[in-house]
């Protein structure tokens, strides 16, 4: 078993891995090696010295590390990983170790990327407890979260092209990653809003509407939703789901009554 | 009569004050009577002598002053040989900064009348301004409850608990009483205190939410059940905390149905205004998220005339549809949202208003041009007015089609609602809430104990006996042995 690393090694590895990372081409599979290294490292240190978990520049280095990580995970498109790393990273920027550390600089640009996960994995309620947290004036002004917001008014909205025309606007490229997920879910969205508004679409405009290049692609998507194609006329058609609300549902009224019959019993 | 009560407070002087206090407190056998109500209870293991022994407590509240509390401490201890009473009320005499004494000739102190004297010494304390000893005594307090889980003192160390929490808010140090608050959830789960149960879980959801910990709440409340047979103002609180969290989490329909029960829960009187305001501003918040516009004769009942006039102006901007006049609602009361915590939901609030506004756009026209819709709602594009409305028709808003082509909306025509089911599943939902409760009620009835049943069987003999007296005299040519029959049964 390797001995027992001091802070200041762990600390020096970290600096090593930042630079590797920030270089033009990061060896992503080597700095994730140096990351679990300096895991390792901490949970070391701090078991050997438990009082150190207060030490502020000890809590600075470990939120460093963890920071680094979810932006390796990032880059390396795996997005349980950085998941697990945000979670990590919450009582540093939310909970009780924010007092005492100085605002870190890639907190709102994670915090950003975090959002975007949530929205691009629909999960609209963690989004909107998330915003709760973050301060009014940063809901505001701060470009990494505003970004997010917008598009997720965009999405309650149904303004579908801003959300489209929004890829460009992006703080950072790492949010393309989000963006490119987002889009998926999105023409999902829109495929099953076209199927109960319109009757039928032409290719082209079936096309634009999907946000699709080429017409191939179309067919194929309008294959998988089970849309019928007619490639004379050129034209898609939707199925018409008929809604039978006139139905007379005989069973459900005969137990209500007799619910109703044994409640009355009990009263007289 | 109590305004002229008031104005002789202020003129008395410390000492007639002391006096007067001591006037009401001791020799007007306000305690005495209470501590007798502590002491049937324990006797009869029944709380509900211990609510009626807390009742009096706001009037106390009032004329509470150390120098008697102390005095009233001294008159009912004895050297306790519960280590902890003796501990608790030593710190609540030295909070008051008085000197202990004791009684010899006095009883055992019982946990509950010890508790009893504690809680006016918080209420003092907090009453005036002394929180740092409060916070204190509130710990050592906290610390000797795990030990006694009797039923009768249920009542009182919810209150117990109700001012520790306040005094760490006062000291914005709530976070720090949160182990001791869950830590008292687990034992008075475990005990089945039910009222101590119900005040720890709104006090620990009003902790969390202080600190917008959603996600946390959201999962004490998903873990554990609320006390059914709970008090109504715990009740009232917790249904709005409930309904506030779920109004986060996008949860509008059940965040409605709770926050409609609170302030039905809640009594309405001129001491529950504030929380009926509060309750009522996140419920209109929640109601226009429904879609649904909340009624007028909600914004004219006295009380909430006033808080609520932003919300109304909000709900007319939502419910004509007006996108401009929304924003300029939103940034003219900008800074009152953001105090009453609503200003995130309010943002959330911009798609309802488009929403309104295809709504009614769909019901004027029969056909409309999507240029139309995109002039009339202020949006930035045809495509994006056609995304919209399409969106609209899939979420069930309106009822339409699009023709891409020519570019029109189509409504489709309105369907007789009488002629679906929905008026029955309305009437259904009536009836239900209402058998409900009737049912509820009956459960809460309380009877009376046995000694009271004695009494009625006797008043029954009683009148027998003259209704049998009666007929005596009516026939007087009664043969015997009938007479001899009826006292047969009377025996009987």
């Amino acid at each position: 078993m390797a001995a027992i690393p001091s802070t200041k090694e762990i600390a020096g590895l970290y600096e090593n891995a930042r630079a590797a990372l920030n270089a033009s081409n990061p060896k992503l599979d080597a700095i994730k090696k140096q990351l679990s290294q300096l895991k390792v490292g901490l949970v070391q240190v701090s078991i050997q010295n438990s009082q150190i978990e207060l030490d502020p520049s000890f809590l600075l280095l470990k939120r460093g590390i963890l920071e680094l990580g979810a932006e390796v995970s990032i880059k390396a498109g795996d997005i349980a990983a950085f998941e697990r790393y945000l979670a990590q990273l919450e009582p540093f920027y939310f909970g009780s170790f924010k007092s005492g550390l100085s605002e870190s600089k890639v907190m709102y640009p994670l915090v950003g990327l975090n959002l975007l996960r949530m929205l691009s994995d629909n999960l609209i309620a963690d989004f909107h407890a998330t915003l709760e947290r973050i301060d009014l004036d940063q809901l505001q002004s701060n470009p990494f979260i505003v970004h997010p917001i917008k598009l997720e008014q965009a999405l309650m909205e149904g303004s579908y092209k801003r959300v489209w025309q929004a890829r460009s606007e992006v703080p950072t490229p790492e949010y393309l990653f989000f963006m490119d997920v987002l889009m998926t879910t999105i023409r999902n969205e829109v495929a099953s809003c076209v199927e109960k508004s319109y009757s039928s679409l032409p290719f082209d405009d079936a096309k634009s509407v999907l946000f699709f290049s080429s017409i191939d692609e179309l067919l194929s998507f309008a294959k998988e939703h089970q849309w019928s194609v007619s490639p004379a006329e050129k034209l898609i058609t939707f199925p018409i789901v008929a809604e039978n609300t006139r139905m007379f549902n005989g069973e459900g009224i005969m137990k209500q009554t007799l619910s109703y019959a044994r409640e009355l019993e009990r009263i007289v | 009569m109590s305004n002229n009560e008031n104005a002789m407070d202020v003129e008395l002087t410390a000492e007639q004050k002391q006096a007067e206090s001591r006037r009401i407190l001791l020799e007007g056998k306000y305690i005495t009577r209470n501590v007798r109500f502590l002491e049937r209870g324990i006797a009869a293991a029944e709380v509900h002598y211990s609510h009626r022994a807390l009742r009096t407590l706001s009037n106390l509240r009032k004329r509470l002053e150390p120098e008697t509390i102390a005095e009233v401490i001294a008159a009912y201890t004895s050297v306790s040989n519960v280590q902890n009473v003796a501990e608790c009320l030593r710190c609540a005499v030295e909070a008051l900064e008085m000197k202990p004494a004791a009684n010899p000739a006095a009883k055992q102190c019982e946990p509950e009348i010890c508790l009893f004297f504690c809680l006016l010494t918080q209420l003092y304390l907090l009453d005036n301004g002394q929180y740092e000893k409060g916070a204190k005594l509130s710990d050592t307090l906290v610390g000797m409850l795990s030990s006694s889980p009797r039923k009768t003192v249920d009542p009182l160390v919810a209150r117990v608990f109700f001012y520790f929490s306040r005094f760490y808010e006062v000291a914005d140090r709530l976070s720090d009483a949160r182990p001791a608050l869950l830590r008292a959830l687990q034992a008075a789960t475990l005990a089945n205190m039910k009222e101590s149960k119900a005040m720890l879980l709104t006090l620990l959801l009003r902790n969390y939410l202080h600190y917008k910990l959603y996600d946390q709440a959201e999962r004490l409340t998903a873990k554990t059940t609320f006390p059914t047979d709970a008090p109504n103002n715990l009740l009232a609180r917790y249904l709005y905390y409930v309904g506030r969290i779920e109004a986060i989490q996008l949860n509008y329909s059940q965040a409605q149905m709770h926050l409609l029960e609170a302030t039905r829960k809640a009594p309405s009187n001129a001491a529950t205004a504030g929380f009926q305001q509060t309750v009522h501003k996140v419920y209109v918040i929640v109601e226009l998220l429904m879609g649904n516009i909340p009624e007028r004769s909600l914004f004219r009942i006295p009380t909430l005339k006033k808080p609520l006039q932003p919300y109304l102006e909000l709900t007319q901007a939502v419910r004509i549809g007006d996108l401009n006049r929304f924003q300029e609602v939103v940034s003219q009361y900008q800074s009152k949202f953001l105090q009453d915590q609503v200003l995130i939901l309010i943002q959330r609030l911009r798609h309802n208003v488009i929403k309104a506004g295809i709504r009614s756009i769909s019901v004027a026209y029969s056909r409309i041009s999507l240029r139309d819709i995109c002039l009339k709602l202020h949006l930035d594009s045809e495509e994006d007015a056609e995304y919209i409305v399409a969106k609209a028709i899939r979420d069930g808003v309106i009822d339409a089609t699009i023709d891409h082509q020519k570019g029109y909306v189509k409504s489709a025509e309105i369907h007789n609602v009488y002629g679906t089911s929905d008026p029955q599943h309305a009437f259904d939902r009536r009836i239900t809430f209402c058998l409900n409760i009737y049912n509820e009620s009956v459960k809460s009835m309380r009877y009376p104990g046995s000694d009271h049943r004695k009494e009625l069987a006797y008043a029954d003999e009683a009148i027998r006996r003259e209704r049998e007296l009666a007929q005596e005299l009516e026939n007087d040519d009664y043969d015997e042995d009938s007479d001899a029959d009826d006292v047969m049964d009377e025996d009987l």
